[in-house]
């Protein structure tokens, strides 16, 4: 009888020993700030939270070699002609509460277009060279974005977040510097106000992140030098934009993410003097947009390349984004 | 009795675990498969080992700006407006027969359309009638040759240095006889006698003939420190036959026709020499100083051998190798051309992905 007392206390001893552990000592990472401005395009809150504060800088790049044309053929341009895009563009993004967000873009451009051709006439027995060498420099237009989450994903697995995108012309608009058709410093603004609403959806199964978003933008009415052959400003308007695009995110470890979209953009037609013009035609693309982002404590390095794959009256060659940005 | 249980006890609390530890699952220290996966750049050999395949998909971006002539100066193509772009993609699959010998194929895909400067033939200056404007543009694009190849390096653990030794041949797989030009007129609606011609020329990728690969490797690692050179040597088995397109331009209609050609390619030597720092045991930075050449060979014209031109490109590729998973490393090299002869230099972007694993993995 004793013995089968002993042999009960020992057993309830044992258990108790086994189990406090494992229900006591089992708790929950606690997340300090730090460790959240340390997170990922994956795990990150769709917003930045209240207080945050997001710089980042971005480079575009883009060379002149092929577009699609009217009919959706890619083709080369034909004529002796070469140019390349860079965009430097600064990024500040704040977290006005855990659910809204305002976003301040700018941007400084580069823009090159070089051409040569030569004109053999027969008449005198001449050769006479046209060299063609135009850049544009400087500050381009400015965008001001307000975001707030509609759906906050705290309360639901999809988040739903609503933007309202303006953009202020700040760039130049005009050509400068003319000295004739061909020669003269490339406008770096497109010289319009516009305003843009744009609704995207967000869900998260770790280790991926699905994506989703739909946006129309609406050009408003401005007035520029159109060609710099007749300069005079004339009133023009660029059609409307319709975007929308789906997104697969992954981590590759825990701190590198792949990204992966595809997306599709429109632009209707635009009018210059309230005439349809053939300078502003309707134009679409569908693009497909890899993505490697690095993940260094608060740092997030990026680098991506969207490649056109179908569409009409539009470049058709790749886009290359290098991403860098620090949360404060 | 009590004899009988104390060996029993014994037994079972000595002989079963020494038992379990010999025959039982265990890892071996030396061929632990991730260890291997991870293996830093600096402790590696130059071979795969037994059992491990890879896969390399990769992409390079070329911005055709600048060429060297013949005299090793510089021409700005992109303010003559024949700037180009250059896009290539690679594939190969490499496996480890032994620790000691691995054999590998390798296949690419190129494409890029060059174009000359526009020329305009006019009756006189002032007048918008009687003018030929030519375009012409030059297009490369298809499938290469696939390259199978194998490599042996000396049966020794990899400590401080290795070396090695490839040998491989280019089967000319890929259709490298240029397509029909799709040349095509425009006329001017506005002018009479006025038009435009569009050349475009198609050519495509490959050698045409086999082509021989002897390359050789050394490796030398101090600490966190790599040093690695290679040398390659690529010759044409034979000579080659192919067609040139000559077209004919009558009342804005082209008719075309074929010549074949006999041609000798040029030998080509690739001298590689790279240093490495091993930052952590996943990310590895380089600099590579990368030297070509080609010479000999000829191609025929009208019936007559010309010598094919001396090629030379020197350029410099900082780079660096990333590890994400044991399974998954990117690449990423941009080139800077430095010095030249006859030759394009271009500035380049190449990013490869890597897949790396075990076919099966034995002790």
């Amino acid at each position: 009888m004793i013995n089968i007392s002993i042999m009960k206390k020992s057993v309830i001893i044992y258990l108790l020993i086994i189990f406090a552990p494992a229900v006591y000592s089992q708790s929950e990472k606690q997340l300090v700030p730090s460790d959240l401005k340390q997170q990922t395009v994956v795990t990150e809150t769709v917003t930045l939270r209240k207080g945050f504060l997001r710089v980042g800088t971005l480079l575009n790049y883009r060379v002149v070699d092929k577009y699609f044309t009217d009919t959706g053929k890619k083709e080369y341009y034909v004529t002796s002609t070469w140019g390349s895009k860079s965009a430097y563009n600064l990024t500040l993004q704040y977290g006005l509460s855990d659910r809204f967000q305002i976003d301040l873009i700018t941007e400084y451009m580069n823009m090159r277009q070089e051409s040569q051709s030569t004109e053999i006439v027969a008449a005198t027995n001449s050769t006479k060279i046209t060299v063609a060498r135009q850049k544009g420099l400087g500050i381009g237009d400015s965008h001001v974005s307000l975001k707030y989450q509609l759906l906050p994903e705290a309360k639901y697995k999809l988040s739903l977040t609503g933007a309202l995108n303006v953009t202020v012309p700040t760039g130049e608009k005009n050509p400068k510097n003319i000295l004739s058709a061909n020669q003269y410093d490339l406008p770096v603004g497109d010289g319009t106000y516009s305003i843009g609403l744009n609704l995207s959806a967000r869900s998260i199964a770790y280790p991926y992140s699905f994506t989703c978003y739909l946006g129309y933008t609406k050009n408003f009415t401005g007035t520029k030098i159109i060609n710099a052959a007749d300069p005079i400003e004339k009133k023009f308007r660029f059609g409307n934009i319709f975007e929308g695009g789906l997104g697969a995110n992954l981590h590759l470890n825990e701190w590198i993410v792949m990204a992966n979209e595809i997306n599709f953009y429109h632009e209707g037609q635009g009018k210059i003097d309230n005439i349809i013009s053939d300078k502003m035609p309707v134009s679409w693309a569908a693009s497909y947009e890899p993505s490697l982002i690095f993940q260094v404590k608060r740092f997030r390095l990026g680098e991506s390349v969207k490649i056109p794959v179908k569409g009409k009256n539009v470049p058709a060659d790749p886009l290359y984004v290098v991403m860098i940005q620090y949360v404060f | 009795m009590a004899r009988f249980r104390y060996i029993i006890t014994l037994i079972v609390f000595f002989v079963m675990p020494a038992l379990t530890i010999s025959f039982g699952q265990t890892i071996n220290k030396g061929r632990d498969k991730y260890v291997l996966l991870t293996m830093p750049y600096n402790m590696r050999p130059l071979t795969l080992y037994r059992g491990q395949f890879q896969v390399n998909a990769g992409y390079k971006f070329a911005v055709w700006t600048q060429s060297y002539n013949s005299e090793g100066d510089i021409v700005f193509l992109k303010t003559k407006g024949t700037g180009s772009v250059y896009h290539y993609y690679f594939v190969d699959l490499r496996y480890g027969l032994t620790d000691f010998i691995e054999i590998g194929a390798e296949t690419n895909f190129i494409r890029r359309g060059v174009r000359s400067e526009s020329v305009t033939y006019a009756a006189s200056a002032v007048s918008t009638s009687d003018r030929i404007s030519v375009n012409k543009l030059t297009e490369v694009k298809g499938m290469g040759d696939i390259l199978l190849m194998t490599t042996v390096r000396p049966p020794m653990k990899y400590r401080w240095f290795d070396l090695s030794l490839t040998g491989g041949l280019f089967l000319p797989s890929s259709k490298y006889e240029p397509q029909k030009p799709t040349n095509t007129v425009v006329s001017t609606s506005a002018a009479t006698n006025s038009f435009t011609v569009n050349y475009h020329y198609n050519y495509k990728n490959g050698y045409g003939v086999p082509v021989y690969l002897v390359s050789a490797s050394f490796k030398m690692s101090i600490k966190k420190f790599s040093s690695e050179a290679d040398w390659t040597f690529k010759t044409p088995v034979k000579e080659g036959k192919s067609i040139r397109w000559e077209e004919t331009l009558v009342d804005k209609a082209f008719s075309y026709f074929d010549k074949s050609y006999r041609y000798l390619l040029s030998n080509a030597y690739i001298l590689n020499t790279s240093l490495h720092y091993q930052a952590t045991g996943w990310f590895d930075v380089n600099l590579n100083g990368s030297f070509q050449r080609t010479k000999g060979g000829w191609t025929e014209y009208w019936g007559n051998k010309y010598i094919n031109p001396e090629t030379r490109l020197f350029t410099i590729e900082p780079g660096f190798e990333l590890q994400i998973s044991p399974s998954l490393t990117i690449y990423q090299v941009a080139g800077f051309p430095l010095k030249g002869k006859n030759s394009y230099a271009p500035f380049y972007l190449f990013t490869t992905i890597r897949f790396s694993n075990f076919l099966s993995f034995g002790k």
